[in-house]
């Protein structure tokens, strides 16, 4: 056995890299992706986040007790959450949680004392703000809000479960020098009543029972309510493991599937070869099922140890490779990566079908008798088909007839090839239009649609006037933008509200990318919240501004497109038709802005935004590399052994045809050409395999993004070039074969 | 009748690790135009390896192969495959014949590699397979599927017919009518026709048998009166 495997070492080391890499891979990524949902949800439990979220202006005792009062209510508590400005030259914003019990969604301690609601003097801060600004437990901090100023003692520093992932307004990636968070007793507010604003909840049952319930109940005397997998944060970092667990699923299944691919041709290659040898054996009164074994053991053992390898290996260095980055984004206390009995399932199963496949390769042998079996296998008969018929099969050359038949005599091979290479193209071109994706999304959002140089947010409650004061002195235009609820037909979606004072500066197109125009009494829903929503033109949906308990319906009267935001874009003219307020949030400019203005809260420029998104694609790259890599290895593994496989079940009729004269290049041809053939079938069933995975993955990238699937020629053409060209690569290795063939070696040959 | 193949001191050895095996040592004969020619010789004697040298599917150690004039023995690869296309027919124990190709595409297929107008379905008749053009080798029996090898090996015109143990697989009733096919192109198209085998009684047909024995000559003896095949006492 152990010759055999020597022999054939190339297939056996492949069946064995395969095996191990897809339950590396799967173990790795799934003990990353487990780990973290069982660190989440650990963390979650420990510091008892809440299970909803009701926001209102004024939460007072009695409607506290009201909400406990509710059936399926367990647990309330109430904060004030406010944003304040730190005393920084940077002017960072600090979300301020004054706490009256600390009981939900628990402040999460790594140094100085724990949280203590009676204690007025002291403030328990994010560590990732503290790290940012080198802040110790005993250092002294000043807030600003609302024209207050508080200045108190850091008692202690750590997480919080609502910040798992904290984003500001500004960029999608948090920069904790810009942002932070910090708890404090409700006695650390300035003045004896404290205008409470959330009341976490714990409660039984479903979240939408209990939205029910108090939409039903208490209809009107709150703004909204968000439950917890709702939560920007929670919501965030659970669509990140889902990705994960995506991604722990697709890439196994297709290792999987070749190490069983290879070891089904492999392992009938070395039936064929020994046929002779089984059939001694068994004249000499070995049993079928003896036989069988043997053969089975081969596959069973390098997938066995395969296996192990993967399961020990994956999950101690893959979420080491993951973790890092991610802990870059996400804040959590700890990073263990978790084992699951999944990954011994998905080992046992591949182990299971590796004896199967193997089963299935070495069955044939048991049908014949030992007679039989010493001979040589009769060759498979050909057939003429109805292509034959036509007059101009007898005008093809040899090399198609050969072709021809040789694909139709052994179709499972030729399937096969296909499959590898349409697998490996589809790959690509989801690699490729990721890539393309990610710099379309850029262009697109940053240089079609906004094209300022700066963006200046407004603090707060400025005046009217002196928004317009900063505005004139930049040579800048007014926006407003807001977080929305829609609701249509019962599916309510939060997206962002844009509206817009005739500027030029912001172009809002179509998804051709087109400058589209909305007027001053119409209303444009982006492409994908129209989608979500299942709405149209002429359709009426009902929404309001978060914070605001007053919904306003409106007609639908033009789709734009946008790749990072969705939801309206409307004039301020149309916002004054419904009767909202227009409160601007920020300038924009075509200047380059790098004064201070004491009603800015922080300037943006493009420059910095293009950056941050930059930054925030890099993990990208290297899922797009990794893509690029597989689906070579793919190929050229898959195309090799079939390659390999084919040419060993030919060797003779090539051996042949080169004593009859033919010479080595019109072989290479021969071969060159069914391998073209197949290649190009691939090639053309995986450009729409690809373009289904691309726009199945655009689709699960969050209801912000839209991005359509799309390829640039230019990385299409190097599709096509990888694909052939890894083909021909193969098809090279098998050429020097030809050379070296020994005709009389091969004409002797019926062993 | 002139002189086509001449073998001078040729010399073969095989080298297996530190052991030398001479299995052609020293051997000279000559082999007209023409000529049906029987090699003859027990098992291990060397004649496979001489066919194969002569095929120009091995090379010599040392010694001259003339066919034609022209030096074999120097040819690289490249001369070699066009020696064969041009020159040798070849005809195998098992046929050898391609599983993908029609019994007439298998004969027509040497087109591809001479420039030979061979109009397939004549050369087929030429061996009485006319009616099985069409039929695929695995379609065919043994004696048929020898049949379809020798018109490939003819429709090329080739210099000679190289033949190894031609009727070593097929019954001796088929075995004669395929010998006797042989003969015929010996006699009747003046193609020079050499056959391996160990069978002693085909002597008697030949124009010229050559004896091997241990990589040497044993002896060569000329027919004035070759008998016909199917006159053999089998």
């Amino acid at each position: 056995m152990l010759r055999d495997i020597a022999k054939h070492k190339t297939q056996f080391l492949s069946i064995f890299l395969m095996a191990f890499l897809g339950v590396f891979v799967f173990a790795g990524v799934g003990g990353e992706s487990v780990g973290l949902e069982v660190n989440s949800n650990n963390y979650y439990k420990d510091t008892n986040l809440a299970d909803g979220w009701i926001y209102s202006a004024n939460l007072n005792d009695d409607f506290v007790d009201k909400v406990n009062n509710l059936s399926s209510t367990t647990q309330s508590e109430r904060q004030l959450v406010m944003d304040s400005i730190g005393n920084f030259s940077n002017d960072p914003d600090i979300t301020l949680h004054f706490v009256e019990n600390n009981t939900i969604s628990k402040f999460y301690l790594m140094e100085g004392e724990e949280l203590n609601v009676s204690d007025g003097d002291g403030v328990w801060i994010d560590k990732s703000f503290a790290d940012a600004k080198n802040l110790k437990v005993g250092d002294n901090i000043t807030f600003e809000f609302n024209g207050v100023e508080i200045e108190k003692e850091i008692k202690g520093i750590g997480y919080s479960p609502e910040y798992v992932y904290h984003a500001s307004t500004s960029s999608v990636i948090p920069d904790f020098n810009k942002i932070g968070f910090a708890y404090l007793s409700y006695k650390a507010f300035p003045m004896d009543d404290v205008p409470y604003n959330v009341l976490n909840v714990k409660f039984d049952g479903s979240a939408q029972d209990y939205n029910n319930l108090l939409s039903d109940k208490l209809d009107g005397e709150y703004n909204s309510f968000v439950e917890q997998s709702e939560h920007s944060s929670v919501s965030q970092f659970s669509e990140e493991i889902n990705q994960h667990k995506m991604m722990a699923d697709i890439f196994p299944v297709v290792f999987i599937l070749i190490a069983m691919l290879i070891l089904l041709t492999t392992m009938t290659r070395i039936i064929a070869h020994q046929r002779t040898q089984i059939g001694i054996l068994k004249a000499n009164g070995f049993t079928n099922k003896s036989i069988i074994f043997h053969y089975m053991s081969y596959g069973f053992w390098l997938v066995l140890v395969g296996s192990i390898l993967g399961l020990v290996v994956g999950p101690m260095t893959l979420p080491q490779l993951f973790y890092p980055s991610m802990s870059a984004t996400y804040k959590l206390p700890s990073w263990n990566p978790v084992w699951s009995m999944d990954f011994i399932y998905v080992a046992l199963l591949m182990i299971i079908m590796s004896l199967l496949v193997s089963y299935f390769a070495v069955r044939s042998i048991s049908n014949e008798n030992p007679a039989d079996t010493i001979r040589p296998k009769s060759p498979k008969i050909s057939s003429s088909g109805f292509v034959e018929k036509f007059g101009f099969w007898q005008k093809l050359s040899f090399n198609i007839r050969w072709n021809y038949r040789d694909a139709k005599r052994n179709k499972f091979r030729a399937l096969m090839t296909i499959v590898g290479v349409m697998g490996c193209s589809a790959l690509l071109v989801c690699a490729f239009g990721m890539y393309d994706g990610m710099n379309d999304l850029k262009e697109w959002e940053y240089s079609q649609i906004n094209h300022y140089d700066s963006k200046l947010v407004i603090d707060e409650g400025t005046s009217i006037s002196d928004i317009d004061n900063v505005a004139s002195e930049v040579n800048g235009d007014k926006i407003m933008e807001s977080a929305i609820e829609i609701e249509s037909d019962n599916i309510k979606k939060s997206g962002s509200l844009l509206v817009l004072n005739d500027t030029k500066l912001i172009t809002p197109t179509d998804y051709d990318w087109n400058k589209i125009d909305i007027a001053d009494d119409e209303v444009s829903i982006s492409q994908k919240m129209a989608d979500l929503l299942g709405v149209g033109i002429g359709d009426t949906v009902k929404w309001h501004i978060m914070g605001s308990d007053k919904w306003v319906n409106t007609k639908i009267d033009k789709i734009h497109a946008d790749p990072i935001s969705q939801g309206f874009i409307i004039s301020t003219e149309k916002l004054d038709d419904l009767d909202l307020n227009y409160t601007p949030t920020s300038i924009i400019t075509e200047e380059h802005v790098g004064e201070n203005y004491s009603s800015i809260k922080s300037t943006n420029s493009m420059k910095d935004m293009i950056s941050s998104w930059d930054e925030l694609t890099e993990s990208m790259w290297l899922l797009i590399y990794i893509l690029i890599f597989f689906a070579s290895l793919l190929a050229v593994i898959v195309l090799y052994n079939l390659g390999l496989l084919s040419f060993t079940e030919i060797e003779r009729e090539i051996a042949t045809l080169k004593v009859l004269g033919f010479k080595t290049g019109a072989l290479r041809r021969l071969l060159l050409t069914q391998n073209l053939w197949f290649t190009s079938i691939g090639f053309i069933l995986g450009l729409p395999a690809g373009y289904y995975i691309l726009s199945i993955m655009w689709e699960s990238s969050g209801d912000s993004f839209y991005i359509l699937p799309s390829i640039s020629l230019t990385n299409f053409l190097l599709t096509a070039v990888i694909t052939f060209a890894l083909s021909i690569i193969v098809n090279l290795m098998f050429s020097r074969k030809i050379k070296k063939l020994d005709m009389v070696e091969s004409l002797k040959g019926v062993e | 009748m002139s002189t086509l193949i001449e073998f001078k001191d040729v010399v073969k050895e095989y080298r297996a690790g530190d052991h030398v095996l001479r299995a052609m040592d020293n051997v000279n004969f000559t082999i007209d135009e023409g000529e049906f020619v029987v090699i003859l010789g027990p098992s291990g004697a060397g004649k496979s390896t001489l066919l194969n040298l002569l095929g120009g599917l091995d090379s010599t150690t040392s010694g001259q192969i003339i066919v034609n004039g022209e030096h074999v023995e120097n040819f690289n690869d490249n001369e070699l495959t066009k020696y064969r296309a041009k020159n040798v027919g070849f005809i195998f124990q098992f046929y050898n014949l391609i599983p993908n190709l029609t019994a007439i595409e298998n004969v027509e297929l040497m087109k591809d590699i001479v420039d030979v107008n061979i109009d397939g379905n004549a050369v087929l008749n030429s061996v009485g397979l006319g009616s099985h053009a069409n039929q695929f080798p695995a379609q065919l029996s043994g004696g048929e599927q020898q049949r379809v090898s020798i018109a490939r090996a003819v429709a090329k015109q080739p210099t000679m017919l190289l033949c190894d143990e031609p009727t070593g697989a097929l019954d001796s009733k088929t075995g004669v009518l395929i010998l006797n096919l042989l003969q015929e192109m010996s006699n009747n198209k003046n193609t020079t026709v050499i056959i391996v085998t160990h069978n002693a009684i085909l002597a008697e047909a030949a124009d010229k048998v050559i004896r091997i024995k241990n990589g040497q000559i044993e002896n060569i003896t000329i027919n004035e009166n070759p008998k016909k095949v199917e006159d053999l006492e089998w």
